[in-house]
């Protein structure tokens, strides 16, 4: 993670001293995983027991053994050009489209002090606490982010980003305030799972702001995002109330706490768009040297309505830290699909393990 | 038995002599109140500067190293893996750049000696004349 190369320009610009240093990082995770059992959604056409481990990615376990729904390999080049300004790139290859490489960060940033940071560019919307390290595995302990929190469809944005960094007595401050939108041609969760038909998902002015306080043991986060949706399925524009747009606004509140050995993370989110939409996560961990076993349980409801979209996951699982850059992560998820027309794959047990590594 | 006794003593005090100890060390002219937990937060980007505005630069070493794990383990709280979690959290979403690495003590001490912007840190005892040590650990 920390290797440097120094580019020394020396030759191409030998009038000029001037050089940028470029740094070259990675992740990856190879992770496999089937499906124990399971009442996938007959009246949908799913009759396989289906485990739908990860929404915006669509990463599908099914009863044979596969390897591909959720690894993944990133790369990110950071060429650092002095005076506080750099640009970034990540490009990332996920089994779950067939190892295709795409583009999922690009930005440039300036440091203009010691607290203001400004980026414009492709970024991932910082929606929950684990959204915009998502794919970076080795970074949490589950095998991934909870899914039934982490549901939402579009999860980058081009735009502006300014970032904060303070403190307060013992508390480190650190905040963003990101505007921008996301025109997604083909939205992969909604086009390959909920609608079953090419869909176009727009989420336009998209303005959000998070705020960060830690201190020793304690860590908090509070954010707020507004938008306004858009949407094509199959070329027609989708219509909500007579109207072609509607707005959404989505409050989330993480807290995790971590007393030596024992620590406990959770998250509490809604999105109100004609409707609320609630989520919840908690997680208990104990740090026994290198392993780590956790217990964990998140919950989708959907408030309004009699049927509407409502889900939960109760999961046990170990982290190895086997390698000083590699953890060994294995875990157990029961999911509760308790939703008829919404329902997204039915009841499902499943166990997953894999890799994790950074470079 | 005596003897196994003289056995767990003699192991005990060599896993003491094993933690050596960490001396903190800046250049000589950096005349800063630096506390250890300063020092946690400029070795976990928290912190940018020294208390007098100018600029802090931390020096880490090696992954490997044992100083390396000492300090992350009494001055950070923090083990190798979950330092490293940390850091990919940060490195990952643009928010930070974990410390610059030497490669010994030695190292450690010529950087820390020629640019007063640095904060590193070596084996108790091995700092010279050439650098101040604030804190030992």
């Amino acid at each position: 993670m920390y290797r440097k190369v120094i580019l020394g320009c020396a030759l191409c610009f030998s009038a000029l001293p001037s050089y940028s240093e470029v740094h070259i990082s990675g992740f990856t995770s190879i992770n496999a995983g089937k499906v124990l059992s399971g009442s996938g959604v007959p009246h949908y056409g799913i009759n396989e027991a289906t485990f739908l481990a990860d929404y915006p990615i669509v990463s599908v376990y099914n009863e044979d053994v596969s390897f591909k729904p959720e690894s993944l390999f990133g790369l990110q080049v950071k060429a650092d050009l002095g005076e506080g300004l750099s640009a970034t790139a990540q490009i990332v290859s996920r089994g779950a489209n067939d190892f295709e490489t795409k583009f999922e960060w690009a930005y440039l940033s300036y440091e203009i002090n010691d607290t203001w940071t400004i980026q414009a560019g492709k970024k991932r919307l910082p929606l929950f606490y684990y959204s915009d390290f998502y794919d970076v595995g080795y970074a949490y302990i589950w095998m991934r982010a909870p899914a039934d929190n982490y549901t939402w469809q579009i999860f980058n944005y081009n735009g502006v980003n300014v970032l904060y960094s303070g403190d307060i007595g013992d508390w480190s401050l650190t905040g963003n305030i990101y505007y921008g939108r996301e025109d997604d041609k083909e939205n992969k969760l909604l086009s390959d799972f909920f609608f079953q038909e090419p869909t176009r998902e727009i989420w336009k002015d998209i303005l959000g702001g998070v705020l960060q306080g830690s201190n020793d043991w304690l860590e908090l986060r509070a954010t707020v995002m507004t938008y306004t949706n858009q949407r094509f399925r199959s070329g027609e524009p989708a219509l909500w109330n007579g109207k072609d747009e509607r707005d959404g606004t989505f409050y989330g509140f993480a807290a995790n706490a971590d007393f030596g050995d024992l620590f406990v993370l959770s998250e509490l989110n809604r999105l109100d768009l004609d409707g609320n939409l609630d989520t919840v996560m908690l997680t208990l961990g104990y740090r026994f040297d290198s392993l780590t076993p956790f217990i964990s349980y998140s919950a989708f409801e959907q408030k309004d309505g009699d049927d509407g979209e409502d889900h939960n996951t109760t999961s046990v699982g170990l982290r190895w830290d086997f390698h000083a850059s590699a953890a060994f992560k294995i875990q157990y998820d029961e999911v509760e699909d308790n939703s008829t027309s919404l329902a997204v794959a039915g009841d499902s047990k499943a166990i997953t393990i894999g890799i994790d590594m950074v470079f | 038995m005596k003897n196994l006794i003289v056995l767990m003593a003699l192991l005990l005090v060599s896993s003491f002599a094993a933690n050596a100890g960490v001396d903190v060390i800046v250049h000589p002219s950096n005349a800063n109140a630096i506390d250890a937990n300063t020092i946690k937060k400029i070795f976990t980007g928290k912190a940018k500067s020294f208390a007098d505005g100018s600029k802090a630069l931390p020096l880490t070493q090696g992954d490997s190293s044992a100083v390396t794990s000492e300090f992350n383990e009494k001055v950070l709280k923090k083990s190798s893996s979950q330092l490293k979690a940390y850091w990919s959290k940060l490195v990952f979403t643009g928010k930070g750049t974990p410390p610059k690495e030497a490669s010994s003590d030695a190292e450690v001490l010529s950087l820390v000696a020629n640019n007063p912007n640095l904060i590193g840190f070596v084996k108790q005892g091995s700092a010279d004349g050439s650098v101040k040590v604030i804190q030992s650990f």
